[in-house]
Order: structure tokens, then C-alpha cells, then sequence
């Protein structure tokens, strides 16, 4: 092979996070690294994060379970209930573990709008668990927006006082993962990372540049029709979305060549607008997610 | 002997949930359930866009978000007058009929199976109960299934996102329809897809489901309950096909009538609420939170049809469409699940060839000033009601019953428990200190949470737990 001249790397985010996958493969394969326990929970939210988690490809959940990491506590998916699940999440903290989060940290009442499980018949709250597992995590991802900044789960007028992750752990390093949900390969391409190289290069906002580098609008298959002026009127037409309210001039990921769901299709392929589900202002700075007064001035744009 | 079982969290299912029994010489003698998370959407829609409802609700719910895509788009229909074209009819109850599928598969077997399955291979199921049964080789064929099981699911939400853009959280879903219009290359796409899930379903989730039940024989004697069903309706009451699964019906004491929606109320005798306007009606009622109130124990209120608890669902949609021979169980509770994830297969074929490529059922829509409308849709638990008001072009008022509000209700007033919580009553429960029989009823009825829940009863202000 040495010497041999081969094609030029594909450098798509999607080759990129391929080949992380398969190099982590490779290198678990033969013991270069080692599994790494991973917690998961899940707190003020809709657990729509797990679930497109489990949508996941290449690699897909049981590769995930059997090849990359040992899911120490899973509230969807694990077996045991009731204070057995919390002692095995308590038992996954006295080693080292990576810490993925769902869903917003309620703070109302003493966080008491969000109760996770009871230990010793005390209740056990999403706050308490997100500080406690925090301090000790050796790395913390933030899986969408509600761990990300709140979300749908601290929209207007926020009755749960529920804020993002990163406020109740404010010296710690979290690797931020927006969107309604997170894609799949989002989340497992940064996990991947974790493992082989260590934290992935992120914005300054704490994402993954791998994923979240560049602006919707910028490779926007209708972005022809935004240069050329012509609009959809309404939802279902094939032009450019933007009066309707599409946000994709103002968030950073990478749907329009991923794609979603086996990469068949995403909202503006639904034709509709991006809601920017991936920006931190989601929802309340996103909205109206559709008007149909197109003559109206858009700010933020 | 008295004992008090307290589960939380019970795991694999849809958001959180504690439930508190009392068992006398291992009986259940009282229940109570109770959600353990608020998120206060019916407050968060005030003053929106009525257009954002469709999306926004989606984020009640992770594993049904395309349920409350439907219920809102129904409800604005309902209040803005608008009769969708039968051919946006036929592509949204397609992608309502992938939901069913993804939820099913997923609900079966990554969250019902391991009740009563070993699976050897991961930490992650490590069960607290001794009660499995099954033979090593069927034991380790379904185990094998269950991670065949998420390519499926996976391929379920596929489908849904060629005509809905992604999912979770759709955005094809919407007044008159959908905003996509069917190709030949989709319908191809769709089609090929549901082949492979058929066979999935007669091959596998079926025979799985009879060989748990034929080990399992008991459980058709567990988690009865009251034996009131409820429909609001499924597939139903198409223009040329007429109704492929079921019409609005409801059964009480052996007897079938239609269903209508005057009838329901929703209570909060013993959910931590108290009302603002005094009314019951799921089109008025406005509530707040009262942490105090006496003799409350949830914050999940009480919806009741004629003043009767109901139970919703796979089930009660089977047995109410003449499909399933009339037994409740905990164990007939799982089979409906599997006959009915067939069924829905079968109506979405019938769907896909009603299709025509290149239609376009969208408008450009105007608000009214003020408008009223409502939209109750049966999705895969049950019966959803989605009610709203507009005033000033802006929501006024959001009212939401979910399917498991009414499977996972408080007590009410005449002294009716909750549905779940009456099919705990009376339970034999073999090991107090490990049940396995609490979770397997309760999985039974698929709860979701994320959807039933409002607020958890936070009881006095806590100290700090010194465990932690």
C-alpha cells in the first residue's frame, strides 16, 4: 500500500463520521480501547432524544450496546424498576462514566416538578441527579435542546422554571448537541469521538464542528430559489421557504445533506420551513414556526 | 400482614411514573398511580401562532408525537372550517398508521419483552424478578427478535419521514393533510418498506406474542379492571371506503353504543388542581395548581365518559370493532397489541392504493379573529382530545386529554379509581419484595407519561436528601 496514491479523502461530515465508527470498531476490535460506561438519563423532556437514538444506523443501537459502551442506566430501556434501577445507576457512578442527558433541569420547587426515581423512599429529582452525576462524569453531552438550553420544556412563561444542563453545572465541560430531537448520528458520531480521539472541536457554543459548522441556508437545496427571489406562498410548495417563516438562514447543523430517518427526507424536503429546532433560541425565538404573511418583517434574519 | 409497594421509577415506559400499592396477605387492597414530571403545555400554548400548535404539541411526546400532530391539525380544521380533501385525508392517516407501527414494535418489544424474557447478553437487563419461564429456545429466539426489533421501529419512522420530513416530531402532518404530495417513487418507497414489516409482524411479533402468553397463562386472569372500552374512533368514516377499523363506540356492561363527546368531563377530585371556572367540560375547564389541596394524592386529572372511568387503546378498539373475542386482561392487552399492529399494516395498504401521485391538499390559510375548535382522534394508546380557542388570532386557551389520562387517572368523586389502578385491585402478588406482576399489568396498558402527566405532587418542600 505504501507509496500508493489513493483518491482524495471524502470529506463530508457524513464520511467523517463513518470513519470515526468504523475506526472505533476497529480499535475496540483489538483492544486498543476499551468500553466505556455510559449513563443515560433522561429528565424534563419527551424522551424523543432516546428514541431517535434507537432510530440510529450505522452503527444502530445494538452495535452501540454490544461494540461501544456499556448503558449502565437507561429509564426507557433497562429491565430493573424502582429503587433496584436507581442502585444500579448509584453503583455506575463508582466507576468511570461518559454522561448523556435528555430534557431540561426543572428547578421549580426545589426541582420537585421532576422526579426521576426514590432512593430510600426519598424522591430522587432530575436536578439532584443532573448535579450529582455531573461533578463526577468524566465527559457530559447535552442530547438536544432541552438539555442543550431549556427547549420546548422552559418555553414561555416556562412554568417548570426549567433551564439547560449547563446552568446547575456551570465550571463543568458539556459537549452541546441541539436539536428537536438530536439526529442520531449526531449524537453517536460525537460519542464515537469521545471514544478514539476524546472531546470532538467545538464552536464556541459547545458543538460539534463536525456536525453543527455550517448554516442550513448555505446548503439549502432551495437556496437557488432564495437567490433568484422566487418564495412559497404556503406550506407544500417546491421554493424557497423563507417568508413562511423557515429559519434555516440562522441555524448551524448539517440536515440539508444528512437528512433524517435513513436520510430520506427532512423538513424543507416536506417542504415546509426549518423551525430551527437546532438553534439555542428554540422555540421562543423561532416563533412563529409558520405565518403566512409573507410581507411581514422578519427579524433575526 | 399489610405492606406498602412503592415502584420508581417503573421504567420502559414513556416518561415517569411511580405507582404506591398496599397489599394485604399479598393482595392488592389500594393503588395509587402517580406522574412524576410536569410540563405545563396547555399554560406554554397561550398567545402562539394557532399554526405552531401542530408542531408544538408534537413535543409532548417522543413516541407519539405524530398522535398530537393529528389531534391539533383536527382541532384548527374544526375551528377554522376547513374540510380536508379525502386524498390529505389518505396521506396523513398513512403516516398515522407508521406512528402505530414504530409504537407497537417498540412498545412490545423493547419495553413489554423483558418482563418476561432474559436477555442474557447486556447489564442493562439485569431484572429484580426471578418469574421467567419460557423454554431456553424460545426464550433466546424472542431475545434475538427484540434486537431485530429496532430495525423495524427504525424502518417504521422511515416510512413516516418519506411523506412527514423526520420523526420524532413530523412536520408533514398539518391543516388539510399534509404538505407533501405522494410520487410514485414514494409510494414505491412506502410500500416496499411495509412489505418488509409485514413480514416482521406474521413471522415474528406475532408468534412471539402467543408463545409469552402460552407460558404466561395467568396473566389472562390479571389486570381486568372495569371492563369499560372507548373509541373515539379509528380509520374511520372515509368517503369512498367507509371505516376500515372503527367508529366512535363505547362499551359498558355488555352493551355497545355510539360515543359522544358531550359526555366526557374531566375531574380533579384527587389530582392536585383546583378549578378556575368551575367546570368539568374539556372545552372550559381551566385549572391551577393547588399543591394543598386536601386528600389528592396526583397531578393527573380524572377524565370519565357518563361519569365512568374508560379504558382506551389496542384493546378496546379490537374488541369494539368485533376483531377480538370480548376478554380483558393484562394479557389480552398485549396480544390486541400485536393483532392490532397486523391490522394497521393491512389499512395502510388499503391507503397507499387510494393515493394520488401529485395532489396538493394545501391553502394558504387565514385565522379568524376567534374561532373554537376541537379535534378527538384515536392514535396508538387511545383516545386523544386536543381542544383550543382562538382569540385575536392567537391561542386563547389549549386543553389536551391523552389516552393515557384516561388509562392512568385519579380517583373521582363517586369513588371510581383510576382505570390502571382498579386492574391492580385484588392482584395476588407473589414476591412483595421483587413483584414482577405490578409492572407487567401496568406495561400492559403502554403508559405514556410524557403525555398523561402534569405536575408531580411535590408534598411538603423537601429537605435535602442525604443520600446524595
Amino acid at each position: 500500500m505504501e507509496g500508493q496514491i489513493l483518491p482524495p479523502e471524502n470529506l463530508t461530515n457524513e464520511a467523517i463520521a463513518e470513519r470515526l465508527t468504523t475506526t472505533a470498531r476497529k480499535n475496540l476490535e483489538t483492544g486498543s480501547i476499551q468500553k466505556k460506561n455510559l449513563i443515560y438519563l433522561e429528565l424534563n423532556g419527551c424522551s424523543g432524544n432516546i428514541i431517535s437514538l434507537l432510530n440510529g444506523q450505522n452503527p444502530d443501537f445494538e452495535y452501540t450496546l454490544n461494540s461501544m459502551v456499556h448503558l449502565r442506566y437507561s429509564n426507557s430501556l433497562m429491565a430493573a424498576e424502582g429503587e433496584q434501577a436507581i442502585e444500579q445507576l448509584l453503583t455506575a457512578m463508582d466507576e468511570e462514566y461518559i454522561l448523556a442527558v435528555e430534557g431540561a433541569v426543572a428547578l421549580k420547587n426545589n426541582g420537585l416538578y421532576n422526579i426521576i426515581g426514590s432512593w430510600k423512599g426519598e424522591p430522587l429529582t432530575g436536578l439532584q441527579a443532573a448535579k450529582m452525576l455531573g461533578e463526577k462524569a468524566s465527559h457530559i453531552l447535552a442530547v438536544g435542546a432541552c438539555a442543550t438550553h431549556g427547549g420546548v420544556s422552559a418555553a414561555k412563561p416556562n412554568p417548570t422554571q426549567s433551564v439547560g444542563l449547563q446552568e446547575v453545572l456551570p465550571d463543568k465541560s458539556i459537549i452541546k448537541l441541539p436539536g428537536c430531537p438530536v439526529h442520531p448520528d449526531w449524537f453517536l458520531g460525537t460519542l464515537a469521538h469521545l471514544l478514539l480521539y476524546g472531546e470532538p472541536e467545538t464552536d464556541n457554543l459547545n458543538r460539534p464542528l463536525m456536525f453543527y459548522s455550517t448554516l442550513i441556508h448555505d446548503r439549502c437545496p432551495r437556496r437557488p430559489f432564495f437567490d433568484r427571489g422566487i418564495f412559497a406562498e404556503k406550506l407544500s410548495d417546491k421554493t424557497c421557504l423563507f417568508k413562511l417563516g423557515c429559519r434555516g438562514p440562522v441555524t448551524r447543523v448539517d440536515c440539508p445533506t444528512r437528512q433524517w430517518n435513513g436520510h430520506v427526507n427532512w423538513p424543507i424536503g416536506a417542504n415546509t420551513p426549518c423551525i430551527g429546532c437546532a438553534s439555542f433560541g428554540f422555540p421562543d425565538a423561532m416563533a412563529p414556526f409558520i405565518s403566512y404573511d409573507t410581507t411581514r418583517v422578519v427579524k433575526d434574519e | 400482614m399489610s405492606k406498602r409497594i412503592v415502584i420508581n421509577p417503573l421504567t420502559r415506559i414513556s416518561g415517569f411514573m411511580e405507582i404506591d400499592v398496599m397489599v394485604d396477605q399479598n393482595r392488592v387492597v389500594d393503588v395509587k398511580t402517580k406522574g412524576n414530571l410536569f410540563r405545563g403545555f396547555e399554560q406554554m400554548l397561550i398567545g402562539r401562532s394557532p399554526f405552531d400548535a401542530v408542531y408544538f404539541t408534537q413535543r409532548i411526546c417522543g413516541i407519539c408525537s405524530a398522535a398530537h400532530s393529528m389531534a391539533s391539525s383536527l382541532a384548527l380544521e374544526d375551528a377554522l372550517n376547513i374540510e380536508p380533501m379525502e386524498q390529505g385525508r389518505y396521506l396523513r392517516d398513512i403516516i398515522h398508521c407508521c406512528e402505530f407501527l414504530q409504537n407497537h414494535i417498540r412498545h412490545f418489544y423493547q419495553y413489554t419483552v423483558p418482563d418476561f424474557v432474559k436477555i442474557e447478553q447486556n447489564t442493562l437487563f439485569q431484572s429484580d424478578h426471578n418469574d421467567f419461564r419460557l423454554p431456553k429456545n424460545i426464550n433466546d429466539r424472542i431475545a434475538k427478535h427484540y434486537f431485530d426489533s429496532l430495525t423495524f421501529s427504525r424502518l417504521a419512522h422511515e416510512m413516516l419521514a418519506v411523506l412527514g420530513g423526520k420523526a420524532p416530531h413530523n412536520h408533514g402532518v398539518f391543516i388539510g393533510g399534509v404538505t407533501t404530495q405522494a410520487t410514485a417513487e414514494k409510494i414505491v418507497h412506502i410500500d416496499s418498506i411495509l412489505t418488509k414489516i409485514i413480514r416482521f409482524i406474521d413471522d415474528k411479533m406475532i408468534p412471539d406474542v402467543y408463545d409469552i402468553a402460552n407460558f404466561y397463562k395467568d396473566y389472562f386472569h390479571l389486570g381486568g379492571g372495569y371492563g369499560n372500552l372507548l373509541t373515539y374512533g379509528a380509520f374511520n368514516d372515509y368517503k369512498e371506503l367507509g371505516t376500515l377499523y372503527v367508529d366512535p363506540l363505547v362499551f359498558t356492561k355488555g352493551t355497545v353504543e355510539a360515543f359522544d363527546e358531550n359526555n366526557i368531563q374531566e375531574k380533579i377530585d384527587y389530582a392536585y388542581f383546583k378549578s378556575v371556572n368551575n367546570s368539568n367540560e374539556p372545552s372550559e375547564e381551566v385549572t391551577e395548581p393547588d399543591m394543598d389541596k386536601e386528600n389528592a394524592y396526583s397531578w393527573v386529572k380524572a377524565p370519565r365518559y357518563n361519569g365512568l372511568p374508560f379504558e382506551v387503546g389496542p384493546l378496546a378498539r379490537l374488541i369494539l370493532s368485533g376483531a377480538y373475542e370480548n376478554r380483558i386482561s393484562a394479557m389480552d392487552r398485549t396480544i390486541a397489541r400485536a393483532l392490532e399492529t397486523k391490522k394497521i399494516a393491512e389499512i395502510m395498504k388499503i391507503l397507499i392504493q387510494q393515493v394520488v401521485p401529485d395532489v396538493d391538499v394545501q391553502k394558504k390559510y387565514d385565522l379568524p379573529e376567534s374561532a373554537a375548535g376541537r379535534g378527538l382522534i384515536d392514535t396508538t394508546r387511545g383516545g386523544l382530545g386536543h381542544w383550543l380557542k382562538i382569540q385575536d388570532q392567537k391561542i386563547s386557551f389549549y386543553q389536551i386529554i391523552t389516552p393515557s389520562t384516561w388509562d392512568f387517572s385519579t380517583k373521582d368523586d363517586n369513588g371510581y379509581r383510576g382505570t390502571a389502578e382498579e386492574a391492580l385491585m385484588g392482584t395476588y402478588i407473589e414476591n412483595p419484595d421483587n413483584p414482577a406482576e405490578i409492572g407487567r399489568i401496568l406495561r400492559s396498558f403502554d403508559p405514556c407519561m410524557s403525555c398523561a402527566t402534569h405536575v408531580y405532587r411535590p408534598g411538603k418542600q423537601v429537605k435535602t436528601i442525604k443520600v446524595f
